[in-house]
């Protein structure tokens, strides 16, 4: 059996009978749960979004949002996307001194890209549009906030790994910490770019 | 018995992790089997809660007009007993044998993640709590266990009960979430060398497939309980319809979740009674391949008939035809495991031990739960059924008559395993007969009184509608049910005292988990073996028999073939116990967003916790990398 | 071996077919029960119901024939007997996959033909617009009302024989659900959201139905009647209804009509608040409509049988007969102890019962 070569282990880092990691296995899974999470979210925004206009309280959103900052914060977004690919690379090459400069880079876009989005949340309120306001309020600032957090988990996961890599500069397992980080964080910015899609191009 | 252990004397020393004594031990364990009980037992106790909260409502329903107890108390009562029958006894009950057979099963010695193993049994016990602490808040929920808007909404549920089970079922949400995201990874990639997916016992087959199922249909009910989270407390209006909310959206996503949910309950079920069958018959399972996969089909066909619970709501002729077509098709591979499982005990040479009598009860009560399943999958006919006593009758028979008999005869097969001893027979049996009869005597005039028209959920009813004597003898079924619980508990306290010493095969079983002592050792295998076929132990203690039906016999599966791995154990820790603690305080900041000072400070207190027991999590795992140096 | 085991297992099999009869024969002629049908949509459910019955009632039999018979079959085999190894038969299994699905398909397509029956709406159908509210139901007829105004009822819900009946479903606060077990299958009343249900009743009488979908606290005490009278019957009903009531026959209970009428139109009593009168001042739209309520079967929602003496008992003590309603909120004991005397009681019944409307009743079934 071709197996028998990879005896099972337990604890971390453990590559098992199906040949990947285990942890990396078990992202891939919490990343496949995350997607049903946001699919649903995302659901009840496109559920509502024509209620919302049929409504007399609807509040369109393409006069409150501002299209040309969130454009800059999805840019941000996928920017630090490609830093944390560089990350990976430089950790991959053994270069710790870039290492941190792209994962720290990382972080503080997705940093850059909450202020931006806290920026735009209290200009909605100034301007009316609040969780209770409409259904467009409802919907968008749960949708929308709820990314946000997953933002902030994504960065202070890829801070955990910054310090861990100070803490424990000779660890086996650094360049699976900072795989596994990064892989997290791409799935929070491929889930921005459905929500970019979907509420401020559509 | 000389398998695995015969081989001690190869290997280095059993580990030497020191595991503190007492309660300490438990609180900070890591070890898979350990964890296991305290799920079990938790469970355990869970479940006598809501028989309780049952047995106050038969009372009340047992005659007409009855005044025992107040409409509202009854309202909280049936909503808490389904909460707990479903999310606090029996899928922490299914997850806890998992936890505790599965890494055995399979030849590893523990689960892939041992500190969140940890973690998700203290989530659900302390979501559990929290649920249950409403009684002394206020109320405990009163709206049903399906919590259908707008009623959840505060001006028709002002009390804090709709918070405490939006918010202590988050908790046992996250838990259920990484418990099956252990279980997926565990069982891919920490199998024993040889022991390929079409070897795998039924059991962990059946629970991967759960894994599967948890991880992508909890979201689901995640999203809904936030979005009414959010219309409760902050101000939104996703269910509240007289500002353009849907109420029906609520019952899409709560049954997006929920059907599939009933697979949660049941598919564990059918793995345990697919090893307790061939085992009691001595023969392998019949058609391995067709169960393995009619369950696979189950799980992926449960994800497109969450309607089939919606058929009264209007939704159209249309959709209705097409969720009822999708239910019919659900019926076939469910079907198949029943002819499979029969098919199995025929020719055998059955030994009707109580185990066993429990598997059969299973399949003879879940045949009825699927043929009432029919009816109620066929529109026209569900709308006479629906939320009456016929729906009780069947959730029951599929509920109780599947899962909890079956997982009667999972706990009289393992509980040798897990204690080293075996539980009394001959009250087992006695148990199981009254078991049987009990059941049905409460259960089946259920079907009578809801075609006779009588609604569920209602904490009354009036005289001359022919209910009363049904009704009446519901009741009494259900305290002989009690009595039957009450006999086990008593042979569970015997038998943990005073069983027969259990060996290490009492059943002359075929999986790995009876190949070492019982109970095992902490790191399980002193050696890993190699697997060949899907019946190592069988095929080791009678190779004259051994295969799998293919004509190759294999070689001795219990004889190691490769270098071993050192035995390395997790240490013990804390903080999975403390990152609970903490998400559960945050959690009840969250509820009581109402009292900023008091919300404020719980939230902070709680985000420390988790925070601290973050980094000493992190700290842990690298401690206890297999690399690290010591 | 075998024959040895078979009698108890065909008597088993006996004892099974005929308690399953009897629980069906013991059935039909109940109030609510589901297969004693007067309506059309009622009727066909059952005709569907009873071969996908027979049929589960054949698989019953065969896979717990062959499960019982297997288990006592080969209980009793010599100590350490091993049976043949066998592993599965795809032939076998193929078959045994194919038999269910053969069966479901049958289902399948008696339940799209009754669906289809079922779903029917003849542009002819008399309307009735039902409101579920917490916890009674309200029946507003759009097409018999006077000046663009519905004819509106509670509680009592007329309709014609032999001509369908489309409901239009909707709820006022929570979720409801409209059931007529005699008549029609139930349909949720969803707020927001608007549904329709089209039955005809085929046979006068007096039919029981209930709201089937918890709404909170006294869901268990929400009900109403479907009154099915002959064509004639049914206009008369109509005709007498659409003039506005007035005080007929003297008082029941000692009470003087009159002095009733003053007492519910006077603000101060707050009758007028939530009920409405047809004719009169009392325009309170949040409680039930009280016109012609002296010919109510029930009161409160069908929880007691409609008499003046239970009309009194529902004006004094409310909150112990229906729990939570929203009537006994605010008539609370001590607010009638300070502003209904036992006598002004008494009046209120003798007005309210004195609004008769004068039909032939058809029997309870
Ligand atoms: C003394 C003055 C009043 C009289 C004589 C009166 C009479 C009645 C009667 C006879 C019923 C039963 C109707 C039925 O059989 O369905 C009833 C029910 C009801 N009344 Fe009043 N009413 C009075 C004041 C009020 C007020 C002030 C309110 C509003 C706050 C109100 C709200 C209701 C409601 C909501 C119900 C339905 C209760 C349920 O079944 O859940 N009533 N009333
Ligand atoms: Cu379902
Ligand atoms: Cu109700």
């Amino acid at each position: 059996m071709a197996h028998s070569s990879h005896p099972g282990r337990i604890g971390t880092a453990n590559v098992g009978s199906l040949g990947v990691d285990s942890r990396k296995l078990g992202v891939w899974t919490f990343i496949g749960s995350e997607a049903l999470f946001f699919a649903a979210l995302i659901t009840t925004y496109l559920v509502f979004a024509p209620v919302n206009m049929a409504r007399a309280d609807a509040q369109n959103p393409k006069e409150y949002l501002d299209i040309w900052l969130t454009s800059v914060l999805a840019a941000l977004l996928l920017a630090s996307s490609l830093t944390m690919v560089l990350a990976l690379a430089a950790v991959r090459r053994g270069d710790m001194k870039l290492f941190r400069v792209w994962l720290l880079a990382t972080v503080g876009l997705g940093f850059s890209f909450l202020g931006g989005q806290v920026y735009e949340f209290t200009e909605l309120y100034h301007h009316g549009a609040t969780l209770s306001s409409s259904l467009f309020g409802t919907t968008f600032f749960v949708l929308t906030g709820f990314h946000g957090t997953h933002v902030l988990i994504g960065a202070i996961w890829l801070l955990s790994v910054f310090f861990k890599v100070q803490r424990y500069p000779d660890s086996p397992e650094t360049v699976m910490d900072v795989e596994l980080g990064g892989l997290y964080w791409h799935f929070v910015d491929l889930v921005w770019v459905v929500i970019f899609t979907v509420i401020y191009l559509i | 018995m000389a398998i695995a252990q015969g081989h001690v004397g190869h290997v280095s020393a059993p580990p030497a992790t020191t595991v503190p004594a007492g309660l300490a031990g438990w609180l900070s364990t890591v070890d898979h089997k350990r964890i296991g009980i305290i799920y079990m037992l938790a469970a355990f106790v869970f479940f006598i809660i809501g028989g309780i909260e049952a047995l106050l409502m038969r009372v009340q329903l047992g005659t007409p007009e009855n005044t025992f107890l107040t409409p509202d108390f009854y309202n909280q009562l049936f909503t808490m007993h389904g909460t707990t029958m479903i999310f606090l006894a029996v899928m922490p009950m299914n997850v806890g044998l998992g936890n505790y057979v599965v890494p055995l099963m399979i030849g590893a010695r523990d689960m892939a993640f041992p500190r969140l193993n940890a973690m998700s049994v203290w989530l659900f016990i302390l979501g559990g709590l929290m649920l249950y602490f409403s009684f002394f808040a206020g109320g405990a929920p009163n709206v049903g266990w399906f919590a259908y808007a707008p009623l959840t909404q505060k001006p028709y549920s002002p009390t804090f009960g709709v918070d405490y089970w939006i918010l202590g079922l988050l908790l046992t949400g996250v838990a259920s979430i990484a418990g099956a995201l252990n279980f997926i990874v565990t069982i891919l990639n920490m199998r024993a060398p040889g022991l390929s997916l079409n070897r795998m016992p039924l059991f962990v087959w059946m629970q991967l497939i759960v894994g599967f199922i948890l991880v992508f249909a909890f979201p689901a009910l995640t999203v809904a309980q936030i979005e009414l989270l959010f219309d409760r407390h902050f101000g939104t209006r996703f269910f509240v319809p007289s500002q353009g909310g849907d109420a029906v959206l609520w019952q899409h996503l709560f049954w997006f979740f929920g059907h599939p949910e009933v697979y949660i309950l049941i598919l564990p079920v059918m793995g345990i009674v697919s090893e307790t069958l061939p085992t009691f018959s001595r023969k392998p399972i019949f058609g391995y391949a067709f169960v393995a996969f009619s369950g696979v089909a189950i799980g992926f066909l449960g994800f497109l008939v969450w309607a089939h619970h919606m058929f009264g709501v209007g939704l159209g002729p249309l959709a209705n035809a097409f969720f009822a077509g999708a239910s019919f098709l659900i019926a076939v591979p469910t079907g198949v495991k029943i002819f499979n499982w029969i098919a199995t005990m025929y020719d055998g040479a059955l030994s009707l031990t109580t185990s066993m009598l429990y598997s059969i009860g299973f399949i003879a009560m879940f045949i009825i739960g699927g043929l009432s399943g029919i009816t109620l999958a066929s529109p026209p006919v569900d709308l006479q059924q629906t939320d009456s006593y016929y729906v009780v009758a069947h959730l029951h028979y599929v509920l109780f008559g599947g899962s909890i008999l079956g997982l009667f005869a999972g706990v009289f097969y393992w509980f040798p395993k897990v204690t080293g001893r075996m539980l009394d027979e001959r009250l087992g049996k006695v148990q199981f007969w009254l078991m049987m009869i009990s059941f049905n005597v409460t259960f089946f005039p259920m079907h009578i009184i809801g075609t006779d028209g009588m609604p569920r959920r209602i904490y009354t009813y009036e005289s001359g509608m022919g209910w009363d004597l049904w009704n009446l003898v519901a009741t009494v079924g259900a305290f002989l049910m009690a009595a039957s619980v009450l006999l086990f508990l008593w042979n569970l306290m015997v038998s943990l005292r005073r069983g027969a010493p259990a060996g290490n095969d009492p059943w002359d079983a075929a999986t790995l988990e009876w190949s070492v002592s019982s109970p095992p050792p902490p790191h399980n295998f002193d050696q890993i073996p190699v697997v060949h076929s899907r019946r190592p132990l069988w095929d080791h203690k009678y190779p004259e028999h051994a295969g799998d039906g293919h004509g190759a016999s294999a070689p001795d599966p219990l004889v190691a073939g490769f270098e071993q791995p050192a035995i390395h154990l997790p240490s013990p820790t804390y903080h999975p116990l403390i990152l609970g603690v903490g998400l559960t305080t945050l959690f009840f900041g969250i509820l009581y967003s109402s009292i900023p000072p008091l919300s404020i400070s719980l939230a902070v207190v709680g985000l420390a916790l988790v925070a601290f027991a973050i980094v000493g999590w992190v700290r842990d795992s690298h401690k206890d990398s297999p690399y690290a140096a010591h | 071996m075998g024959t040895r085991h078979r009698p108890p297992v065909r008597r088993l099999l006996y004892a099974v077919l005929a308690f399953g009869a009897l629980a069906l024969a013991g059935c039909s002629t109940l109030p609510a029960s589901t297969l004693d049908t007067y309506g059309d949509h009622a009727r066909r459910i059952h005709e569907l119901l009873v071969p996908i019955a027979w049929m589960a009632l054949a698989v019953f039999l065969v896979v717990e024939g062959a499960l019982i018979y297997t288990v006592l079959r080969y209980r009793r085999r010599a100590a350490g007997t091993m049976p043949r190894q066998v592993h599965g038969n795809t032939n076998v299994e193929i078959m045994w996959t194919i038999a269910p699905a053969l069966i479901v398909v049958v289902v399948s397509v008696l339940t799209f033909r009754t669906q289809a029956a079922n779903s029917q709406m003849p542009a002819d159908a008399l309307k009735i617009h039902a409101i579920g509210h917490q916890w009674w139901f309200e029946f507003r007829y759009p097409e018999q009302g006077i000046d663009g105004a519905d004819l509106v009822t509670a509680s009592d819900m007329y309709i014609p024989v032999g001509r369908p009946v489309t409901v239009q479903l909707e709820a006022a606060d929570v979720m409801h659900n409209f059931w007529v077990p005699k008549l029609a299958g139930k349909t949720y009343m969803i707020p927001g959201k608007t549904n329709y249900l089209t039955f005809t009743a085929e046979q006068p009488g007096i039919y029981r139905a209930v709201c089937a979908e918890f709404c909170g606290e006294a869901h268990a005490l929400m009900r109403f009647r479907v009154i099915a009278l002959e064509p004639a019957e049914y206009d008369s009903w109509v005709a007498q209804h659409r003039v506005a009531p007035v005080i007929g026959g003297g008082g029941v209970l000692g009470g003087d009509p009159n002095r009733g009428k003053e007492l519910f139109l006077n603000a101060r009593k707050l009758c007028i608040t939530c009920h409405v009168i047809e004719g009169t001042g009392a325009k309170g739209i949040i409680g039930p409509n009280l016109s012609y309520y002296g010919s109510r079967q029930t009161i409160a929602a069908g929880i007691m049988p409609y008499s003046p003496e239970n009309l009194e008992r529902w004006l004094k003590h409310g909150y112990e007969i229906k729990p939570g309603n929203l009537m006994s909120r605010v008539l609370t004991r001590d607010w009638i102890a300070a502003n209904l005397t036992d006598q002004d009681i008494k009046d209120l019944v003798a007005y309210l019962d004195s609004m008769k409307v004068n039909v032939a009743l058809p029997p309870a079934r």
